[in-house]
């Protein structure tokens, strides 16, 4: 069979791509863009004036080799086969990012405050960029349906996503991955055992079927869709049974990527606070992500701390659906033996693979120098990226003198004291004791505003991570607006039956709870 | 009662479908001809949703069981069909295909000449099963064959 179709789609993908390239860099689109800007400084102006240039011609060549050329059976037929879908989903991506996300920006802000909250409408309902392409992604599924040029390319999603989690292994340091580790097996441990407990025991009471209880429990404690597909067969689901079960995981999923945002919004959460609630208690796991960007869109904080929980959820998975097969095992006389070996072997998530190389690379310092925090790293000497323009001027240098007698610690006196005298910052350490010192407030804003000068000066970010950061977002961009057009309004129709009532419950009491355990025990920096 | 000789039924296995089954059968003339239609809804193959944890393995398998189970399904409503319609005396012939019901029905009914097709009536509120309906607007009017929906079992 030959996969890849004969059509212009693709090539027309790629004009519609160096069309808005065009007109962003030749300035036609100016008075538009000044208009999405909305008085501030466009956010995507470079973006717009290279990617779609890049990717424009490689979709029209790729695509005008497509629509005339032949096609012979084989890997490549089927690898270029993907290329439109992929292409597809990107534009999608490109204009709700550049456009539609930006002109919904400007009518919510036209239309004033929501009551007394203090935000416009599209940030307390988190309506932005990936927001958006998601409801884009599941409309162009829902009420258009995938063109057949593009279903094998769909499919690219889920290599956008997972690819996003392996660079993603760039941006931790060893501490904080020590520490998000630490916190996200103790509440994925708790809250995973805790639901699948809860369904098996409401299951049990409601008298279901061993086997709609194994396969809830799963996609109700784990990681939603996911167990859902990896648990059905060992727990020999009905059809009926793993239809119920992914409808009403897929609708609790969509309905918490916009309530979660909504919420953490409203309760002032920190990216850390947000990013665990998200983790534990969004029962699937694109959903986890979608949240997670729809919180921060202009970041990826709270998106690293969600992830870590998606991990831990994903590495969880194999031992779970063990659990449930020899749960299920012990109450029908039906049910086949399991292999554990074999178990383990086909449910290893390989991509956290990749991203724990991706994230000992990164502790080589090959990204970044070594020591580097989230990104950035200490240089005071021009081959780290010190410039000497920065150095501290005479004045500065008065100014921070007739403070001495403000400052009563000594590691501040001598860390203030080695900056005077060499007028650039000389360690992390003195760094950090500035740093302390500036929070202390014990100077004048004068004085404090040049030691945040002099922080800056010695404070620089990889380009290489720089670029990650960017890959990052566009890669979870272009994931979630594929996985969009992968959630349909048939398979979420299905929600019903007992999953639906013992799913609600499970669903809201660990979406409840999660949040009072992160408000209670996370504080803002981990 | 009247009877007829050819029957196009679609049935898949709701109690509804069950009721209809028994009054296709009971109105067919001896040496009748039944044609037992399945559609597997299209929903279906949206069912690993937005899953993207998994390895392409674990999808594969899952695949694999759901076309199974749902091929096990099928063969027991065939089989079920197939025997009332030898105890009858009637010929029978059957067809799963995947698609969107009132379409594949109204496609079926073109490729033969029925006198009459059987379907259930659609699940009251409350009653278990998927949410796939074959009554539309659009079957009702494509239809040329009359079609007779039987009423729901009482409890």
């Amino acid at each position: 069979m030959v996969y890849t179709k004969k059509s212009p789609a693709l090539f027309i993908i790629g004009l519609i791509m160096l069309a808005i390239w065009y007109m962003a860099d030749s300035g036609m689109m100016a008075g538009y863009i000044e208009h999405l800007a909305n008085g501030k400084k466009y956010k995507y102006g470079s973006e717009l004036t290279s990617i779609p240039m890049y990717f424009g011609i490689v979709a029209a060549a790729i695509g005008a080799w497509q629509w005339f050329g032949s096609h012979k059976e084989g890997h490549w037929d089927y690898y270029s086969s993907t290329i439109a879908g992929g292409m597809f989903i990107l534009l999608i991506a490109m204009l709700v990012r550049w456009f539609v996300a930006p002109e919904i920006e400007v009518v919510s802000t036209a239309m004033g405050e929501v009551g007394q909250t203090g935000s416009h409408i599209h940030k307390l309902l988190g309506l932005n960029y990936v927001v958006i392409g998601i409801v884009t992604g599941m409309v162009i599924v829902n009420v258009f349906s995938i063109p057949e040029w593009a279903q094998n390319g769909v499919r690219l999603s889920r290599l956008g996503l997972k690819t996003g989690v392996i660079l993603l292994g760039t941006l931790y340091s060893a501490a904080e991955l020590k520490n998000l580790g630490g916190l996200s097996i103790v509440m994925i441990g708790f809250f995973v055992l805790g639901s699948v407990g809860m369904v098996l025991w409401i299951g049990g009471k409601r008298k279901i079927p061993n086997s709609m209880g194994g396969v809830l429990s799963a996609g109700m404690g784990v990681c939603g869709v996911s167990a859902t597909v990896a648990a059905a067969p060992v727990v020999q689901a009905k059809s009926v049974e793993i239809a119920y079960t992914i409808g009403t995981i897929l609708i609790w999923g969509v309905g918490c990527m916009f309530v979660f945002p909504i919420i953490g919004q409203l309760l002032g959460m920190s990216y850390v606070q947000f990013g665990a609630w998200a983790g534990t208690g969004i029962l699937n796991s694109a959903q986890v992500a979608g949240a997670a960007l729809a919180f921060q869109p202009d970041g990826i904080e709270t998106l690293k701390v969600a992830e870590i929980f998606n991990i831990t959820r994903v590495l969880v998975l194999p031992i779970i659906v063990l659990w449930l097969a020899v749960w299920y095992v012990k109450r029908e006389e039906s049910a086949t033996q399991v292999n554990v070996g074999q178990v383990i072997f086909a449910k290893f998530p390989v991509f956290v693979l990749g991203f724990i190389l991706m994230f000992a690379l990164s502790s080589t310092g090959i990204f970044a120098p070594a020591e580097h925090y989230k990104g950035k790293y200490f240089g005071n000497t021009a081959e780290s990226g010190f410039k000497d323009d920065k150095l501290l001027k005479d004045a500065d240098v008065a100014t921070l003198r007739s403070e001495f007698g403000k400052i009563e610690r000594t590691d501040r006196k001598d860390a203030l004291q080695r900056l005077v005298e060499n007028r650039k910052i000389m360690s992390p350490d003195d760094d950090d004791v500035l740093r302390g010192l500036v929070n202390s407030k014990a100077l004048s804003k004068d004085a404090n505003k040049i030691l945040k000068g002099a922080h800056k000066a010695v404070r620089h970010t990889a380009k290489k991570i720089k670029a990650f950061r960017n890959w990052i977002t566009w890669l979870f961009a272009f994931g979630l607006v594929g996985l969009g057009m992968q959630i349909t309004i048939g398979s979420m129709k299905q929600a019903g039956g007992q999953p639906a009532v013992i799913g609600g419950i499970v669903g809201f009491v660990k979406a409840a709870l999660s949040l009072v355990v992160v408000m209670m025990l996370i504080s803002e920096k981990i | 009662m009247t009877t007829v000789n050819r029957i196009l039924l679609a049935s898949h296995g709701t109690e509804g479908a069950l009721a209809a089954e028994q009054t296709a059968i009971n109105l067919c003339n001896k040496g009748a001809h039944i044609h037992h239609l399945i559609v597997v809804p299209t929903f279906w193959q949206g069912m690993t949703g937005d899953d993207w944890l998994n390895n392409g393995s674990t999808r594969d398998t899952f695949r694999r069981y759901l076309e199974t189970e749902l091929g096990k399904e099928a063969d027991e409503h065939f089989e079920r069909v197939s025997q009332a319609a030898t105890e009858h005396e009637l010929t029978y012939t059957k067809a799963l295909v995947v698609g969107e019901p009132d379409e594949c029905l109204l496609a079926a009914s073109k490729e033969q000449n029925f006198d009459l097709v059987v379907m259930g009536s659609p699940r009251p509120k409350g009653k278990p099963g998927l949410r796939s309906r074959m009554i539309t607007d659009p079957l009702t009017k494509g239809l040329k064959t009359p079609l007779l929906v039987v009423p729901y079992p009482d409890e």
